[in-house]
């Protein structure tokens, strides 16, 4: 069958995983869509690094296995190819998802205004540390539903992480144009980002198991936490 | 409405989160050493929840049950922690000390440690003068009777080792010759048996006088001037009662 009248660029621009063409240069010759999306969290020159480490020696193509995370991107393969010196591409490949086991009863669910769980935490953090917090919030939040009480522990647990810091900074806000699905509604996103110079690691199973139940996703790094809330109406 | 006393910043900033989650279906403990004042804290910021004692649990169970707003006191006094369904309630709990950190960890949203006693010095003075009017009150006694600052404080047992020193501290210096008397001819009438009863409890009355004199006149050649007997008698009587 001759394939070389079909143009494969559609398949390739609406695949779900990244995929990046680059020339001898390091400059961008092509990329899909998920890999402009990528691009948001990784520089440009982090992945042409990675793409010649794992070029194959001679051309052709290479797939190594490898986990790369970034943000909530995690990948655990690449594939490296070339056939002349000028172009080069890398494919990366998503770790497929767990999806969570456990629904979420939406009807269980109190209506809040997120900002008086967040500051009553703060007061819960402050009967213990004295550390210096600063707490950036959007008083216009509108009340969503949650689970007050699963939500304070997973609060009080990520506080707790940043008991040694001594700069903390916080701060809540709408992600304007992100949606997720729940329950086939399409709901806003809240951001919660608490920023410091350091924090322990030792209950961030915990703090992934809490946020799940709630369908929270976190972003757990060094120095910092993400949470990505939803605003279930 | 009943108020709560205190100074401590620890202590503040729990009542400013209980202020604030007052109206939230969460969750809370506050978890300190005995008597020192978790009870009134839960009481003062909820006073129309229902109240029930950790010691029944029967009680507790049914108190669950048919509230949605709930005081337990006396947590820790539990044994069937693990079953109990705080979803979408308001629980205020308080426990003498943590028990199972991963239960209690798990079913609480809001863990508080309040500071005892000790280390809340203006709180105790605070609980001091209330202890002393109370006592003034109680065993009738005027201002001038009472000289605050030469009262002993116990805060080993936190506000009831603090009322009891307090009380007894006063009920102590107001006691005229009479009740000194009638003290003694109750203990008498409780212990006196054997046959040596006199030399046995001559000491009641000895001793404290000894005591009291050599406090007063710092030698013992005064003292035994001013006791009217002889020096050699009070020395043999000061090594009797092996007063130093």
């Amino acid at each position: 069958m001759n394939t070389t009248s079909i143009d494969f660029q559609a398949f390739i621009e609406w695949d779900n995983n990244p995929f990046i063409l680059f020339n001898d240069q390091g400059k961008i010759l092509y990329l899909n869509n998920a890999a402009e999306i990528l691009f948001g969290y990784v520089s440009k020159k982090e992945l042409y690094d990675i793409a010649v480490s794992y070029a194959p020696q001679s051309f052709g193509y290479k797939t190594t296995s490898l986990i790369l995370n970034y943000d909530a991107f995690v990948f655990h393969a690449i594939t490296v190819g070339y056939k002349n010196e000028e172009q080069i591409s890398l494919r990366l490949y998503n770790t497929p998802r767990l999806k969570p086991t456990r629904k979420i009863e939406t009807d269980k669910l109190i209506v809040t205004d997120i900002n008086i769980l967040l500051e009553a935490n703060i007061a819960l953090f402050r009967t213990k540390n004295s550390n210096p917090l600063k707490l950036l919030a959007d008083q216009d939040l509108p009340p969503f539903k949650i689970n007050q009480n699963t939500f304070s522990k997973l609060l009080r647990k990520i506080f707790d992480t940043f008991r040694a810091s001594d700069s903390i900074d916080i701060s809540l806000k709408l992600l304007f144009g992100q949606h997720v699905i729940i329950e086939n509604k399409k709901e806003a996103i809240v951001q919660l980002s608490i920023v410091a110079n350091g924090r322990y690691a030792d209950t961030d199973d915990e703090i992934r198991t809490l946020s799940a139940e709630s369908h929270i996703k976190c972003l757990l790094k060094e120095h910092s936490i993400k949470l990505e809330i939803p605003l279930i109406q | 409405m009943e108020t709560f006393f205190t100074t401590s910043d620890k202590i503040q900033h729990i009542i400013k989160s209980f202020h604030l989650t007052k109206t939230l279906y969460v969750s809370s403990i506050i978890i300190g050493e005995a008597h020192i004042g978790k009870k009134s804290l839960a009481r003062y910021l909820f006073p129309d929840a229902p109240l029930v004692s950790g010691e029944d649990q029967e009680e507790v169970e049914i108190a669950l049950e048919n509230h949605d707003e709930l005081i337990i006191t006396d947590f820790e006094k539990l044994s069937n922690q693990s079953t109990l369904d705080f979803s979408n309630k308001r629980i205020i709990a308080t426990a003498n000390y943590m028990g199972n950190q991963a239960l209690i960890d798990d079913l609480f949203a809001f863990i508080y440690t309040m500071p005892s006693l000790q280390e809340r010095p203006e709180d105790v003075k605070y609980l001091k003068d209330m202890f002393i009017h109370e006592a003034q009150a109680t065993l009738m006694l005027k201002d001038k009777d009472i000289d605050a600052d030469t009262i002993p404080l116990n805060l080993t047992m936190n506000s009831k080792s603090l009322k009891k020193s307090i009380f007894s501290h006063l009920s102590k210096h107001s006691m005229d010759h009479k009740d000194i008397e009638e003290i003694i001819y109750y203990y008498l009438l409780k212990h006196l048996d054997g046959n040596d009863g006199y030399k046995e409890y001559l000491g009641l009355y000895e001793k404290p006088l000894i005591e009291a004199g050599l406090k007063k006149y710092g030698s013992q050649l005064q003292l035994s001037q001013v006791l009217g007997i002889n020096r050699n008698t009070l020395r043999k009587k000061i090594y009797e009662h092996d007063i130093d």
